[in-house]
């Protein structure tokens, strides 16, 4: 299937979004709520992106526009950039202080009108990525609870969760690092609860809780080493080396 | 707890809204032990059944009273001074709307029609309506709820 991104053709499979297409070929379309691996949420919309079809052409989300043959995008015009501002205003209205919102905020030239700004300050954006994430790497302890203006994303009851493993998948994947996430002593603090740390069996780090590896372990039905990210890929590097030394 | 409303459905999470719904119904509200439940019965994690439950304004985490007044400040019934009985309710029931008061007999919600504009200004005390009240009547109509609730 091919189309056309700002005037070069790609080439794409069905099912694909738009998204998949752009980020796999290097276009950058600017987004807070898409993470390469999770299906697109169409929440922040500022992946607005301008699709032709034939005559007639449109304003999509990229990260939940599945691709059709024939289509012309185009990522950037002035009708979109106006609509990103518009986009990231309201985002700034609501988490003024926000780094991440703050760098949106500088690259497309938003400044907020005197009399919208309120002393409200939030850096969650409710887009929902966290849910998402619990929902396929965690136990999915965590949604977004109440409607309107009260909307947050919350445990049942505001609780210390009897589901959640303490994983980190929702602070990991938050767009504006609104999720706290505290570590000291051996001890991981996250949505009101306390979890035990566990220590790579090589370095010596902390790099999980004792939940999360007892979660992982049973959904693997195995025991793995006690061993972190880093670690790992050093001894897979090291075996594949050892392999390959006498083959040239 | 009252299994038999949760057990006449079938183990299917589409049915999470219509259990929700029909233990608001029995007790005013939702009992958190009744949440659990449900999602332990529908095999749903709890937080997507919160999540359900604290979506819609028909539904309430908080026990209500035994009578829900609703308080209509539609355009007719606001035109024609419902601002004013919401007052003198609240005042007489010593309430902030959304609460209930502490015998558990009436909890104050404001609203924004109930479809009665004819009989502006008007009040709804659980299904029955209270057309062209007046700030006099406010309180004789909760003292007569009141002594029905006591002599019952």
């Amino acid at each position: 299937m091919l189309i056309k991104i700002d005037g070069k053709t790609y080439k794409g499979h069905p099912g694909e979004t738009l998204m998949e297409v752009a980020r796999r070929n290097g276009i950058n379309i600017p987004s807070l709520c898409y993470k390469k691996g999770f299906e697109g949420l169409g929440r922040c919309r500022l992946c607005l992106v301008e699709v032709s079809e034939g005559k007639r052409s449109k304003i999509v989300s990229a990260c939940v526009y599945p691709i059709k043959e024939g289509i012309e995008v185009t990522t950037i015009t002035d009708e979109i950039i106006k609509m990103r501002k518009d986009i990231i205003l309201l985002l700034l209205l609501r988490a003024p202080d926000n780094e991440y919102i703050q760098q949106l905020v500088k690259e497309y030239e938003v400044k907020a009108p005197e009399r919208y700004i309120q002393n409200d300050n939030d850096d969650c954006i409710l887009c929902g990525l966290c849910v998402k994430a619990c929902e396929k790497l965690g136990t999915k302890a965590i949604s977004l609870v109440n409607r309107g203006i009260t909307k947050k994303v919350s445990t049942p009851y505001d609780d210390p969760s009897k589901d959640c493993i303490g994983c980190g998948a929702c602070a990991e994947t938050c767009p504006t690092n609104a999720i706290k996430l505290e570590e000291s002593n051996g001890i991981r603090t996250i949505w009101n609860r306390d979890f035990d740390l566990v220590k790579c069996s090589i370095c010596g780090k902390y790099y999980t809780t004792l939940d999360a590896l007892k979660f992982i372990e049973d959904k693997l039905a195995s025991n793995e080493e006690h061993i972190c990210d880093t670690c790992k890929k050093k001894s897979t590097a090291s075996k594949f080396k050892e392999s390959f030394q006498h083959i040239y | 707890m009252n299994l038999e409303l949760i057990h006449k459905y079938p183990r299917e999470k589409r049915f999470t809204l219509s259990i929700l719904q029909d233990i608001q119904r029995e007790y005013n509200y939702i009992p958190r032990e009744y949440m659990e439940y449900i999602a332990e019965y529908l095999n749903q994690p709890l937080s997507d059944v919160y999540s359900i439950a604290t979506f819609y304004k028909a539904l309430s985490l908080k026990p209500k009273g035994k009578y829900t007044i609703k308080v209509c400040n539609g355009t007719a019934c606001h035109i024609r001074g419902s601002e004013s009985i919401r007052e003198e309710l609240l005042k007489v029931l010593n309430l902030e709307p959304g609460e209930t008061t502490e015998d558990g007999l009436f909890s104050v919600e404001v609203v924004n029609c109930i479809g009665a504009c004819a009989l502006a200004p008007v009040i709804l005390i659980n299904d029955k309506y209270y057309g062209g009240m007046t700030k006099e009547k406010v309180k004789d109509l909760i003292n007569s709820y009141r002594e029905v609730a006591i002599n019952a």
